[in-house]
Parts: C-alpha cells; structure tokens; sequence
C-alpha cells in the first residue's frame, strides 16, 4: 500500500513538467556560476578549482535556500492534491491506512523535491566540459563531494522544509497558507542570519543553522587551497551534530501534523435545513433595458476592467508574488543608500529608483509573463467561454479591460514603490525628493517597457492553441530578442523590440542628451506596439472555432483598415529613423565592431615602439556650444625630435567620434586608414635631432541627426567633460586594442601585453612615463569659450574673463610645466572659493550639491599642510575639486585639478563621528598625487603605478591618522585588507609583489599598499618614511627622461630603515606575504588592587605565496602587536586601549602575560590589523573572566 | 417569429458528420431536440448560439440570417451550454451582475433590480454571496438558467439542463421553464424522454447528425398505438427474439428482459399489448422500425 503510494507520487510528479524545469534553472545558475564570471555563488572562491569539493559544497547549501520555494510548491501540492481535485471523498473512503497515505505522499514529494538540486552537479559537470573554461581552474570529478552535497544538504535541508510545509498543507487545506508560511520561514532565516552575524560563540551559531551554510563556512575557514580542492566534508564533527538536531526536529513537526490530520471531512458551516420550495418565486422579472453604443461600451469596459482587476488582486498567486517582491525591494531600497567603507549617501532619488529598478522589475517582468497568460485564458481555463462569448458585446472590449487591469496593477506598484522611496528618504532625513524625477523614471521610462511587453505577451497568447505554447513562446522570444543580435552582427535597435538607448540620469543634465534619441524609438516601438494591438483585438478568440484564418475572416471593417494603416505608418517612420542612425550617423555591428578592433592591433601594433617627435608645448582655442552638444578644438603645439636619429614620417590615431582638420610643418597626409582612424604622415624633410615644427589641427564634433545609441557623452547639455585624449594621438596607442581573452583568442591574437618588466638601471626603456608616449613636461595655455551661463575650467591660473557676442570667455595658463593629461569642463557651478598660502583653492560643484563642499575645501588645506611640509613644495597656483556628472564614477588628479564625480563624493553623508571620512580620504588622496604623479611620475614598467598609488594612499593615511589618532587606523586597514584579499580571489593572472605590480592589479596598489606602507611607517617611524618620501621629490620631481622606477622608491625606503627590520622591506615589497594569525585563548582574573591580570595564547604562521596562489610555511622573527581592549562605550565602535605591546614572534604557540587597569573585553594578536592575515577575524578573543 | 433550419451541415476535422443536411422548423414554445450521446445536438445548439461555424445550409430567426449576423443574434439570445465552470472566488451575484452587462444592461440601477429578481425567482437568494465555486450541482443549473434568462431573450437554448440532478431540483427547472412566455423560441436538447415529454409541444429526434422524425410528441405516441407489444423472455432468448421480431428496446424487470416488439399486426405468442411512450416512439425511429 505504501510502495504503491510512493510510487504513484514519484510517476504523477516525474511526468510533471515543473520538475524538469526547476532542474534546468538550477542547473544553469550553478553552470554559469562554474563557467563563467557573470554569475556569482557564495562569494569568491580565490584560487580553489572551480569545480573543487570546496565548492560543490557552498553551492549545494546555498541553493537550499533557492529551492525552498520549489520544496514547497511540490509538497503543497501532493499534501493538498485531494482536497483541491476533489477526489478525497473517492481516496478516504477506501481502506487506506492514514500511515500509508501521509508517509507515501510525503516521502514521494520530498524525494522529488530533491530531484531539481541534482541540477546542480549536472550543471557543474557539464561546465567542465565547455570549451571557453580556463582549464587550469578545473580539477577532476568528485563524485564524493556531489554524493556528500546530496547526502549533507540536498536530502537533510528539503527533509526540514518539506516537513513544515506539508503540515501546514495538510492541516490547513489551503495553498496561500503553505506558500506565505515558506516565506515567513526564508524571512525569518534570513533576518536571523543578519542578526546572529556577530555571534562571537561559534559552536552556536554552527548548530542554530537549519540550513548548515553557516556551520559549513566555520567548518572550513581555515581550509588551505589543497583541501579544499579534494576534501568533501560529510556528516561528522560539528556538522553531523547539525543535521541530527534539525533532521530530529523535521521529523517532530511531521508526527505533529501526523497526529492532528484526520480524514473525515472538515465540518462545514452547518447547511440551513431549510427546505426549498420547488416553485420558483412568484416574482416578476423586470423587463431590463438592453443597450447599445458608445455609453454602454463604456460602462461594460468600467464594469470590466473591475472585474479582470479584483479577479488577478485576489488569487493567491498574485499575493504571494507580490508579497515576494514587496519583501525584495523594501529593504533593499532602506539598506542600499551605503558607499564604500560603510558609510552612507545621502539617498538621492537617482539612487533609490535605480534599486528599484534592479530588485523590483525582475518580479514586474515575471509578473507580467504569468499574469497575460492568466488573463486571457481565463474564460478557458474556468469553462466559461461559452456563456460569456454568446453575450452581445464588443470583443475588443474584453481585452481593453484585461489589458487595461494589468497594467492598473503595474502601475499600482509603481505607484507603492515610490511611496516607498519617498518614505525611506523622509525616514532618513533627506527631503529632496524629486518627485518629476520619480514620475518619470517610473511611469514613462520603465513603464512604457512593461506596456511594450504586456503588448507583446498578449499577442503571444492570443495566437497560441494553449496557455503553455503562449508562455512558452513569449519566453523565448524574450530571451531571443535579448542574446540573439550580437551573434548576427546587428547593432540598429530597429529590430530589437522594445530596445530603447540606454541612459544614465544626472543632476546636471536630467535625462537631456538621450531625450531625442529615445523618444524617437520610444515612438517607433509604440507603432508597432499599436500594431500588434490591433491584430490582437482583430484575433481575439471567441467561440469555438479557434483557426486563425477563421478569426481574421471574421473581423472585417475598421479594425484591419487601422491595423493596415499602422502597418504602414511605422515602417515608414521606421526607415526614416534608419536613415538618421545609419546614414547620417556610423553604425557598425558589434562583431564588425570587435573585428576592427582586431584588426587595428594586427596591423598598427608593428610602429608601436617607433620614435617619434615629443610635445612641449600646446596653445588651445576651445569653443563649447552645449546646448547642441557640439566642440570645436582648435590647437597650436610645438612638436620636438628629442632622439638622436632623424625622424621622417608621424603616426597619428584619430576618435572615431570626431572630426579633424590636421596640418605638421613639412608634412603631407600619405595615409589615412578611416576604419580605424590610422593616419601616416610623410615628413619632407625629415625632421632631424633637436629639430622643432609646428603642428596646428581642429578637431570638431556636430551631432547630426539621430544616433543608434546616445555616445560622446562628454558632451552634454550641462557638464561637459572632456580630457585632451580627443586630440590626434601621436603614435600607435594600445589603449585601441581588444582587452577580452577570449575574443582575442578568437581573433588569432597573442595574449595583451603587461607592462614591461622591471629593469634597475634602465635607459632607454625607461623614456616613457605610463601615462603617455608622445610628451614628457609641456606648457599649457587655452582659450575656451562656452555658453553664458556656464563656467569653463582648463588647466593653470585664469588669466581672464570676458563676455563677446553672446559667449563667454576664459583664458588659462598652466603655472608649471606638467604631464601632458589634463581635463575640459563647462557645466553652470557655484564655486566656493578660500586661499592656503597664496594658493587659490576652489570646488566647484552643482548648486543641490552642497552638502560635502565645505569639507572638500578643508581637506584640500589639510593635504596642502601635511605634503608640502613632508614632501616638497607645491608648484601651481590653484588646487581646484570639479564635480562631474556621474556618467563615470571616479574621482582623477590633473596638474592643479581634481575632477570628482557627482555621485561619489559630494553626495556623501558622515553619520557617526567616528566613521571613516570616506570624502576627506579621496580628496586628500587626490592631492597627494599632484606629487605622487605630477612631480614624481614613474616609467612605463612593473611597480609604477606603486610610486603613485601607493605614496597617495599614504598621504591618505597619514592625514587621517593625524586627524583621528593611531587607534582608529584599524578601521581603515581591516577594510583595505580584506578589499586585497578578495581581489586576490579574483585575479585572473599572477599576482605581484608591490615592486612588480601591473596596471590594473588595483587591489594591489590601492589596498595592499595602504597596509603595506602603514605598516612601514609603524616600524621605521613617520619622520623615517617621509624622509625618504621627500629625498624621492627632490630626485625626481619634474624630471626629464628616463623616468624612475619602482626600484628607487624601494631603496629610499630601505636606506631609511634600520638593518634589524631591512627584513620588512623584502617581506612588504618585493614578496606576497601573508600570515595566519590567532588567539586561541584569553583570560583575565581580578587582582586584589582592582587592576586585572591577563594571559593569552597566540598562534602565529608566516606564507610566503607565489603568483599562482600557493602558499608556503616560512620562518617567522618579526614583530608583532599584542593588546587588550576595555568594553566600547555606547555608540563607539572600539573600545578603549588598555594594553599595547610590540613583540617579537616565531611561528608556532605562545603565551603572553600583562596587566590592565580594568576589565579587558577583548584581547589578543594584531589588534591594529598591520600584518594581512589570511583570516583576520580571529585575531582578538572574548576574554573570560575568571575569579 | 420562427427559427427555421434548413439543410444544415457540419463536418469535423476528423471526419465525423456532427450535422447532415438537417432541417427544422421551430415555433415559439417549448421545443425538444431528442437524442442520443454523439447525435449532434450539441453541435446543433453551438451553431445557432453563434459558436461555431457550418459548412453548408442556413438558419434564419425571423428576418435575421443567424450564421452571418452573429451579434444580432447575440442580442436576442440566451444560452445555458452543456457543460460550464465558474471562476473561483466570484459569487452569484457578482457573476450575474457581470453577465448582465455583458449582455447590455447598462444602468446601474436597473441591473441591480433584475440581479435581484433573478435570483429570488431561482432561490437562490440566500446564496447569492457565496462563492460558486461552492455550489452543488442544483444550485449551478438555477444560476445558469437565471443568467440565460437575463436580458429576456427571444431564443432560449437549453443544453441537456437536467442530466444528473435530482427529481427535486428537475421539478424546479421545468417549472422555471414552464413560466416562460408563449412568445420565446425554447429549444430543449435532452437524451431524457419524460423531459420532452412534459414539456414540449415540438420535437425532433437527431441520430448521428440526421433528423429522424419532426413533429407534435403526443401525436407520435398516438400514431403507434396497437402496435407495440411487449412480452416477458428469459435471457438466452433474447438474441432468438431479435432475430424473429422487430425488437423496439429490452429492459430488466426484476432481473429478466421485458421487450417491447413494433408490429402492424397482432401479435401471439405470450405478447401483450403495450401502451406506447415516447421512448418506443424514439427507438422505433432511430431503428427505422417505422
């Protein structure tokens, strides 16, 4: 009877469709998770095989929280399958044993519940097999780790929700019951797992897990990367423990519900005796007016749009839908108004609708997709098609309303959404709301997607023949519409539905640049869109002859009239908007788009190392017109053969964007390659060593026309940013080549270059900054001119300012000859202006920004204060913060200038006194490089970028420290720290120690350095370190080539630091070192004076690790901190320093004595987080108290 | 006004000839479509209520060409099919309210009025809040008879309404039925004899797509008088029997056949006469016995 039974469950749901596609969606999550980087699962992985046992393990214990939903929607379904079909009247009344039938419906839709987690290794393996993988991230098979995934989460995790959800099934009879209680149950694991972060004892927090993703991620924290790519962890220890305790409590719950079900009907409502009468009412019927026309059209669409409406309100899938994404995007609006350092923004309204954006519209869209196939299928799927198709009324009324009801309801939450933002931002004291902003982010840019695809769904499911070939369809056609053009070629949104350009909105210019751009295809789709709504209405089905030519033939009239004209209307507009993106503008296909790219590097990259003429010095004649976003550039510079061979021809590469107007003394065009933008040009004569010429060119832009996507975003209608990287390059310039591995591979290129090796003496590979090729130090001047109502910045002094014939004017000249890499700028600013010893200082920023401005304006000072006193004096005469629209979001030093983004920085909010001040560091960091960059710049090879990211960091730093005092520095470094270990995780090539770094590996040069340095400065003294920093500047400021490398920054260093710690520059600099650091114990015991004695144990371990991750044990003598901190008071996030000691530490177990004046909460190694350690969490301990 | 059916013909995908040249003429009354499972009456009801095409011949109501003017036919029509659902969590009222506006009872008012009539003259007035989805099988005939009612309509097609109710609420509908004016087209398809018998003063009889007989079913009764004998047999007899008489039907009587045999003369032979229903009348057609 029970084997029956379970096999009946397991042949009705193997049959069932859900099963199989819960499969391939799990499966596909975890494929692209092990197969590519666009999916991420439980965090970085670091340097364990992508396919290790390690990560079998994450991912099996992860998605039992994904799969709660599906456990619940099959055991809902077995427990409440008799009730909801009506067959347990047939089922009870047999002599079945309530033990067989609870157990057999249970254990079978539990069993099947497991089935789609089997998704995951299938996933996995077949990950291992693609061709794109990297197959050195791949290990072998480990078929224990998936048994293990199986046996330790997969069966015990679905066991424990199955149980819950089946007694609730069972015992209240109702599916909206079963799925909010799952949420409740996700809810409230989550909110437990937020609040029991913290939970100091481990052992507990190991075994409060239901789940065992917790208590896996303690059980294998201290894993190295070889166990981790071979050991499964099974049922023992701690986790073995776990899983009895919650498979024991599973199985409470199921003999709870076991006992309390019963088979004999629920008694209902007790039945009226009543008698009815066999004679109807002797009643009249009233004779009822029936109507027709234009009124009563009206009222049966009112009629009807309520009905559709309440109808979709009430259903319990809708609820719980929407109970899903309320619970998704609420607190992800309240939570997400954080930047970096865990400080905060202030919640700007930009912020807040792009969360929604990316919690909500996944639901909207899902949403959507469900709720057209139930709307109009459902007079179908109730059987009541007949009685209501043989009514008198209109077909398309019944549409309308249904369309009509949907997009009520999407808008609705629209509507709540922005209750909700406007809450929140109210709730967190902000009240700048912005509210056109809300309106038409959500109402027209969102919103006319979801009618474009709402359209869409309905079309779909009016032609399909059932429900699930509509849902079907409309899903594929969705992703096809989303993946399949790039494949082909085809770049012109034309094609694509509902495409529209992307856009960023700003403060500065709203949505005004992509205004045109998008309307225009916004009016495009929405012919169509009407389109496809006329056939829609014309094929709506009614009766029961569902064929298609049937249903046209017998829509005649008006409506195919209006379908034909639309038809017309839109191709028409269609190929004029193809006219405007083709045309007029350039529209390359993004495979063709590539293939140049390609193409470029293959067959320029030979002249790279060709010598070429240098810049020296540059007069600028700039007129920015915003309003049309047009430039003219016009420029004068003075060209110089600084080699010792004669020069006969000059390379140039052009924007693609732009148009140029080019003229060298003594030169002719030879060349001019238009798909990349190569020109060569023949000098007659030669330009011989030590020869000058002239080079004037003009560079323009005018928009014409309509564009396929809304590019130059440099210039805009208000906050025009540009750098002189539009000017004609002289020479190859790789920054032209493709960066992608893979599409290089493809293409037949060799892997990208890194940056030349680090050489000591270097001469003549050392003649290049790494900034530029083609200029060393030059001179600057510019006339720029822009629209009356706006500032225009260029680099140096403002010399003038005048008005002419409706423009503006300004005049600038560098101060100090600089690197050739400066900005343009015009945007309406306030400027606040103050003065730090004859130095003009100013930030110039959008007049609702002002809230950072005055701090920006100290920080400046305090960076001038502490650089000019420890480095060398400060060589221009102005020090200017420009704010940028956030089109990028990074802040950049330019000789004198500081360009900010808008939404770093200026909308940052300081809470609490003791965070870290996220806009003084960036400032003072950006400053510190008018130093660390635009006086002392390294050559183009390994470890540059450590001279200037490194020393800017530094000064940072110190600045800080000065500010906040040495204790709060741990703040800082923990960040940083963790930053570089994380980025360690993700480095697709080899890491480098900080002498070798390459360009891009910032996690290096940005966060490693931070602890590097500091910790330097701990050992050697700040007075060592800057004296070094200062004999640097005076080697090398404004240096002429060959320009300085990492090495002479590294052996300053080292002549300042005594020879007992010279181990430390080897260790930080030239080596990836790391250690392991812990306190294993803490104790304290009450003196008789009051005063406490406490003793810890620490362990300690030393890595050396190579470029590819492996680490390796080596000896350890170096100092390290030990120290006890006091409870923090309220409000403080660390306690008081009640014991500091540095000591001296080998490898292994020791123990320390000290005494405190009071009672340590705290203790242990490395409080001040200056040593990286590879789990820092463990280094201080709960002290126990003892008496 | 008349409906009149002439030479009407369908044919399925599959083959099967649902309507073969089928002609009728019904007046204003109570008109009864007898007939088997699989004759085509639903077939017949789905074409004139506007739900399906045919494939050759013409229906007319009145001045009206039924099979091309679909919404005039709509206007005047009500129709309670064979076989309906009902959507979850909409009750009575709500779903009569609907229907009544989808039929063009616009004002508010007056739809609210003959909501309520409606549901008192079918007793269901107590029920009128509760879901549908809760209703019995009785309770969901009342509610589809009242919402073809609404909108008094000319042409009522009634789709086998009393298959699997019980005597009590049979009694019910036809009484509701009878108190439909003199001047509506009823038709009544039903595969239930004593149906058409109380009720109808018109029937005809479909059998595989074709009328097999058309006319007043008192007469048809009468016109077999004195020829139907029915005769008490053992079960091993019964193929005998077929063999040598016109067998009409055989039922069970106390566990042995009871037939009733169609013969112009007397018969012998242990047979008496028997006093013809309409079901001999029904079988003797079909079997073209007569």
């Amino acid at each position: 009877m029970f084997a029956e039974l379970l096999r009946f469950e397991l042949r009705y749901w193997l049959k069932a469709v859900m099963v199989w596609v819960f499969m391939v969606i799990l499966g596909s999550l975890v494929f692209a998770a092990t197969s590519t980087d666009q999916v991420t699962i439980g965090g970085s992985i670091g340097n364990t095989h992508r396919n290790a046992p390690y990560v079998i393990g994450t991912f099996y214990s992860i998605m039992g929280i994904f799969s709660m939903l599906m456990t619940t929607a099959f055991v809902n379904s077995a427990a409440s399958r008799d009730f909801q079909y009506g067959t347990h009247q047939m089922v009870f009344s047999t002599p079945l044993k309530k033990a067989h039938y609870l157990l057999g419906r249970f254990i079978g839709s539990t069993l099947v519940a497991v089935i789609p987690m089997l998704g995951i290794s299938v996933g996995m393996i077949l990950a291992g097999f693609m061709p794109w993988i990297d197959a050195q991230r791949f290990g072998p098979i480990h078929w224990d780790a998936h048994l293990q995934g199986i046996l330790t989460f997969a069966l015990p995790n679905t066991f424990f929700v199955a149980a819950i959800v089946f007694v609730i099934a069972v015992l209240t009879r109702s599916t909206m019951a079963s799925f909010l209680g799952t949420l409740v149950l996700l809810v409230g694991y989550i909110v437990t797992d937020v609040l029991t972060e913290d939970l100091d004892n481990e052992r507990l927090a190991m075994l409060l897990d239901p789940f065992a993703i917790r208590t896996y991620s303690i059980m294998t924290k201290y894993w190295t990367v070889a166990e981790r790519n071979t050991r499964a962890l099974g049922w023992e220890g701690m986790m073995l423990a776990n899983r009895l305790i919650w498979t024991g409590a599973g199985l409470v719950i199921f003999l709870l519900g076991y006992q309390r079900f019963s088979f004999s009907e629920r008694s209902k409502k007790s039945k009226s005796a009543e008698l009815e009468s066999a004679e109807p009412a002797a009643i009249d019927i009233p004779v009822a007016q029936v109507s027709e026309g234009k009124a009563t059209a009206w009222s049966q669409f009112a009629g009807l749009l309520k009905f559709e409406f309440w109808g979709l309100v009430k259903s319990t899938s809708f609820i719980v839908i929407m109970a899903a994404a309320l619970m998704n995007t609420i607190p992800s609006i309240i939570f997400s108004a954080k930047e970096g350092y865990g400080n905060s923004s202030y919640p700007v309204t930009y912020f807040i609708v792009e969360v929604i954006q990316g919690s909500l519209y996944l639901f909207t869209i899902s949403m959507i997709t469900y709720y057209a196939g139930l709307l109009v299928w459902r007079e179908r799927d109730a059987r009541m098609d007949e009685i209501e198709d043989v009514t008198p009324s209109p077909t398309f009324i019944r549409y309308a309303a249904k369309f009509t009801a949907l997009m009520g309801i999407m808008a609705i939450l629209q509507a709540i959404m922005m209750l909700v933002g406007i809450s929140t931002q109210t709730w967190l004291g902000y009240t700048r709301y912005q509210i056109g902003l809300y309106a038409s982010k959500l109402f027209i840019y969102d919103f006319s997607f979801f009618v474009f695809l709402a359209v869409l769904a309905f079309f779909v499911h009016v032609l399909s023949p059932n429900k699930y070939v509509g849902y079907f369809g409309f899903v594929i056609f969705l992703v096809a519409n989303a993946f399949v053009w790039d494949p082909l070629d085809v770049a012109t949104r034309l094609v694509k539905y509902g495409s529209r350009p992307s856009y960023t909105y700003s403060d500065f210019f709203g949505y005004a640049p992509y205004f045109l751009t998008w309307w225009a295809f916004t009016l495009y789709w929405a012919l169509f869109a009407l389109l496809l709504c006329a056939l829609t209405a014309v094929l709506w089905p009614r009766g029961k002859e569902t064929a298609l030519r049937i249903r046209w033939r017998n829509w005649q009239g008006e409506m195919r009239t209006a379908a034909m004209a639309l038809g017309g209307l839109f191709l028409v507009f269609g190929a004029w908007l193809y006219y405007n993106n083709a045309v007029l503008n350039k529209l390359v296909g993004p495979k063709t788009a590539l293939e140049r790219q390609a193409q470029y590097e293959k067959k320029y990259k030979q002249y790279q190392k060709m010598t070429l003429p240098r810049i020296t010095a540059i007069r600028y004649d700039i007129d920015i017109y915003p309003e049309r976003r047009a430039l003219r550039m016009k420029a004068d510079q003075e060209l110089v053969n600084n080699s010792n061979e004669a020069i006969s021809s000059v390379h140039m590469v052009l924007d693609q964007n732009f148009d140029y107007d080019i003229q060298i003394d003594g030169a002719r065009l030879e060349s001019f390659d238009r798909d990349y933008g190569y020109q060569i040009y023949k000098l007659d004569p030669d330009m011989q060593p030590g020869e000058k010429r002239r080079m004037r060119y003009t560079v323009t832009r005018e928009p014409r026309g309509i564009e396929n996507s809304v590019r130059v975003m440099q210039l805009v209608q208000n906050g025009t940013f540009f750098n002189n990287g539009i000017a004609p390059q002289l020479g190859y310039q790789p920054e032209g080549e493709l960066n992608d591995r893979n599409e290089r591979r493809k293409r037949g290129l060799p892997e990208k270059d890194l940056m030349p090796a680090l050489e000591r003496d270097c001469t003549k590979n050392c003649m290049n900054t790494y900034l530029s090729n083609h200029s060393d130090w030059v001179s600057v001047e510019t006339v720029i001119s822009t629209s009356p109502d706006q500032i225009a910045v260029a680099p140096g002094s403002l010399l003038r300012e005048w008005n002419d014939g409706g423009r503006r004017y300004f005049h600038y000249k560098v101060d100090k000859d600089s690197l050739n890499f400066y900005s343009f700028i015009s945007a309406k600013y306030e400027v606040a202006r103050g003065e730090w010893n004859g130095v003009k200082t100013e930030v110039y920023y959008h007049h609702e920004h002002p809230w950072n401005v005055e701090k920006m304006m100290r920080s400046i000072h305090l960076a001038l204060d502490y650089c000019t006193k420890n480095f060398g004096p400060y060589m221009h005469k102005q020090a200017r913060i420009i704010e940028f629209p956030r089109i990028s979001t990074f802040a950049q030093a330019f000789p004198g200038t500081m360009p900010y983004s808008e939404s770093i920085g200026f909308i940052a909010r300081l809470e609490k006194p003791d965070d870290i001040d996220m806009v003084q560091y960036v400032v003072v960091h950006e400053m510190a490089h008018q130093w660390w960059a635009h006086q002392v710049i390294g050559a183009n090879m390994q470890g540059a970028t450590a001279l200037s990211e490194m020393l800017a960091q530094y000064s940072s730093l110190m600045v800080m420290e000065h500010q906040y005092g040495r204790d709060q520095m741990r703040k800082f470094l923990e960040y940083e720290v963790d930053r570089y270990l994380s980025g360690r995780g993700r480095e697709r090539l080899k890491e480098r120690p900080l002498l070798t770094v390459e360009a891009q590996q910032g996690y290096i040069h940005y966060q490693k350095a931070s602890a590097a340095i500091y910790y330097l400065k701990e050992m050697i003294g700040e007075d060592a370190v800057n004296r070094a920093l200062r004999k640097t500047v005076e080697r090398f400021a404004y240096a002429q080539p060959p320009y300085p490398t990492s090495h002479h920054l590294i052996d300053a260093l080292r002549e300042e630091t005594p020879e007992h710690l010279r181990y430390l520059i080897r260790d930080l600099f030239e080596d990836i070192t790391l250690f392991a650091n812990r306190t294993v114990e803490a104790t304290a015991k009450k003196r008789a004076d009051g005063q406490y004695d406490v003793s810890i144990e620490v362990e300690s371990k030393k890595l050396k690790a190579d470029a590819d991750g492996n680490e390796k044990e080596c000896a350890m003598d170096d100092y390290v901190d030990i120290g006890a901190f006091a409870k923090p008071k309220d409000g403080k996030r660390y306690g008081e320093t009640l014991y500091r000691e540095r000591v001296k530490l080998q490898a292994g177990k020791r123990k320390f004595q000290f005494v405190t004046k009071e009672a340590p909460e705290k203790a242990g190694i490395d409080p001040f987080r200056l040593l990286i350690d590879r789990v820092p969490s463990d280094n201080l301990k709960k002290v126990s108290l003892s008496d | 006004m008349e409906l009149r059916i002439n030479a009407l013909s369908k044919t399925y995908v599959n083959g099967v000839k649902a309507l073969d040249n089928v002609t009728l003429t019904v007046p204003p009354g109570m008109y009864g479509l007898l007939g088997q499972d699989g004759a085509g009456k639903s077939t017949l009801m789905r074409t004139i209520a506007t739900l399906q095409e045919a494939d050759g011949g013409e229906v007319t109501l009145g001045d009206l060409n039924v099979l091309m003017d679909k919404d005039g036919v709509r206007r005047l029509l009500g129709y309670l099919p064979q076989d309906f659902g009902v959507y979850p969590r909409v009750s009575a009222y709500e779903m009569l309210d609907h229907l009544a506006l989808l039929k063009g009872v616009s004002a508010a008012k007056q739809r609210k009025e003959l909501v309520e009539a409606m549901l008192q003259k079918v007793n269901l007035w107590e029920h009128r809040k509760k879901a549908l989805t809760g209703y019995s099988g009785g309770m969901r005939q009342r509610f589809g008879i009242a919402q073809a009612l609404l909108g008094n309509p000319k042409l009522l097609i009634v789709d086998e309404p009393t298959a699997g109710l019980d005597p009590g609420e049979r009694n019910r509908f036809y009484n509701l039925l009878a108190e439909i004016g003199e001047s509506v087209i009823v038709i009544l398809s039903t595969h239930i004899v004593e149906d058409v018998m109380e009720l109808c003063s018109k029937m005809a009889i479909l059998h595989r797509g074709r009328v097999f007989f058309e006319g007043g079913p008192e007469d048809a009764v009468n016109a077999l008088a004195g020829k139907v004998y029915m005769r008490k047999i053992a079960k091993a007899e019964l193929k005998d029997y077929e063999a040598r008489y016109k067998v009409i039907s055989s039922k069970m009587v106390a566990g042995q056949p009871l037939i009733h045999v169609f013969s112009e003369d007397p018969l012998e032979d242990g047979f008496s006469l028997a006093n013809p229903s309409l079901e001999d009348v029904f079988f003797t057609k079909i079997g073209g016995l007569n």
